[in-house]
């Protein structure tokens, strides 16, 4: 009676314990996202992911989530992550997807991406027919030109212990 | 012996009891909080209903009864009121197709240029340009949309007043930056303006404008062909931008998204908040273009007061002042 009992009982906190365990499914909002060895903005980074790449939650630890992806496992930045699919994968993307709307210019937003760069050429000829002066237009393409690496945004997180660095 | 067991029991229940519920807090109500956290702070102000779309050429399908609805209808799978609700549902969601991202980059590219064509062109200070793209790229990159880039100017004017265009522009005046007294207040106003670039506030007036009516597809090669088509479109949101104002409702929106922001990136999520109030009190504002496009001051702090309280622990958060004193130079 007792070995049953305590059967019944190993098995009611076997199957607690293990849905409560089933990973939840979160998504890398970047790519080049960092995966690293440890819940510390200083640790070794392991490898880079892109964005829309599907990732297990297995932990939390502070700012930082220990996840599962393509069979590694490491910790992300919490806030590089997004509980949301990609455009496209579900709820009314599906919808206006069917329809033939948004499914399209998600596709087309995560191709181009970062990938467009300068002042549109429809853009620039609009201005100077409206007479707009040269250099409001040279400082929208100085402006595109501006651009801040990725090193010294993360120096300048650590010098203010923001983002991943904050305490 | 039958004692030693039942205590046995009784313990191995309670560990059942503690066991379940601690582990939801850890694998739970952790992801909850933080999904809170990536998620806006506060349910999105209704947005308006769209305007119906007109019958148009270019869409031969919305008074027939084509696709699957017409199938649907023909087949008596649904009666003429439920086809007619449909298609007519169908129309509308056809009429108000999203602008791509390529169109959206050409729009806000061009409205930048106006930007510096109305408010006093570039400011010139390489130091204090760089610090501010720091600042902006640190807000952007824990954004809801951080795979576009993002750009950030500084105008010179002394009028207190920060713009963002569609697809990632984002400036803000010199009189605006004097008047700031912290990094914090800083990020929250650049992520403030880069919260009406994720949430496309102004591509949403577009694809509500009534002057747009009967233009299903805004694609470069359709602005292309047709240049008064552009025109339209950019004295549309330049009046939005510069003259009106958006929606009081997309204020107050991108300043919660904005303070999240913030907070995401570290700083003290009071410090918008307290730099609102301060724009509010102050004689400066009062000349600026900023009083005709934004809410009250008021209604601003207000709103972001009512909420403020799911930053736990928030005056732990920086607002280096140290960092921005030196950055501003003064």
């Amino acid at each position: 009676m007792n070995r049953l009992l305590f059967s019944f009982l190993f098995f009611l906190i076997g199957i607690g314990l293990s849905s409560q365990a089933a990973a939840e499914t979160w998504y890398v909002k970047k790519s080049s996202t960092k995966l690293q060895a440890e819940a510390k903005a200083r640790s070794k980074v392991l490898g880079k992911l892109n964005k829309g790449t599907p990732v297990d939650i297995l932990e939390k630890s502070g700012k930082f989530f220990k996840v599962s992806a393509g069979g590694e496992t490491g910790w992300i930045f919490r806030f590089k992550l997004t509980k949301k699919a990609p455009s496209g994968s579900g709820g009314d993307g599906d919808v206006l997807g069917a329809l033939g709307g948004q499914q399209q210019i998600a596709a087309r937003e995560s191709a181009y991406g970062s990938s467009i760069r300068g002042l549109s050429p429809v853009s620039e000829e609009h201005a100077i027919k409206k007479g707009v002066s040269p250099a409001s237009i040279e400082s929208v393409k100085e402006m595109e030109r501006y651009k801040v690496d990725d090193d010294a945004l993360d120096k300048f997180l650590e010098e203010g212990r923001l983002g991943a660095y904050a305490d | 012996m039958k004692t030693k067991t039942s205590f046995f029991i009784l313990f191995l229940l309670g560990l059942l009891a503690w066991a379940l519920p601690s582990y939801s807090f850890n694998f739970g109500d952790v992801l909850k909080e933080v999904e809170k956290s990536s998620r806006p702070p506060e349910k999105s102000p209704p947005k308006e209903e769209p305007e119906p779309a007109k019958p148009q050429a270019q869409q031969p399908q919305q008074n027939g009864g084509g696709g699957l609805i017409g199938l649907g209808d023909s087949l008596g799978i649904f009666d003429k009121k439920t086809s007619k609700i449909l298609q007519q549902s169908v129309n509308t969601l056809k009429a108000l197709q999203p602008i791509g991202y390529e169109e959206e980059k050409a729009i806000g590219g061009r409205l930048a240029v106006e930007v510096f064509n109305r408010y006093g062109g570039a400011y010139e200070d390489p130091e204090l340009l760089r610090y501010v793209n720091l600042v902006g790229q640190a807000v952007a990159e824990v954004s809801n949309r951080p795979d576009i880039d993002y750009h950030f100017a500084i105008l010179n004017t002394e009028y207190p007043n920060a713009f963002a265009t569609p697809g990632g522009y984002v400036f803000v005046s010199i009189g605006l930056l004097k008047m700031i007294e912290n990094e914090a207040q800083l990020a929250g106003v650049l992520a403030h303006e880069v919260a009406h670039i994720t949430r496309k506030h102004a591509l949403q007036t577009l694809e509500r404008s009534r002057s747009l009516q009967g233009v299903s597809s805004l694609t470069l090669t359709v602005m292309d062909k047709d240049p008064g088509l552009f025109d339209k479109l950019i004295d549309e949101v330049s009046n939005t931008l510069f003259t009106k104002g958006l929606d009081k409702n997309l204020e107050f929106e991108a300043d919660k998204y904005g303070r999240e922001f913030a907070y995401r990136t570290g700083y003290y999520p009071g410090a918008l908040k307290k730099f609102i109030q301060r724009l509010g009190a102050s004689k400066k504002n009062s000349g600026s273009i900023f009083n005709s496009t934004h809410p009250t001051s008021r209604e601003r702090y207000n709103l972001l007061n009512k909420s403020s309280s799911r930053y736990k622990k928030a005056s732990l958060y920086p607002t280096l002042g140290k960092r921005f004193q030196v950055a501003i130079k003064r």
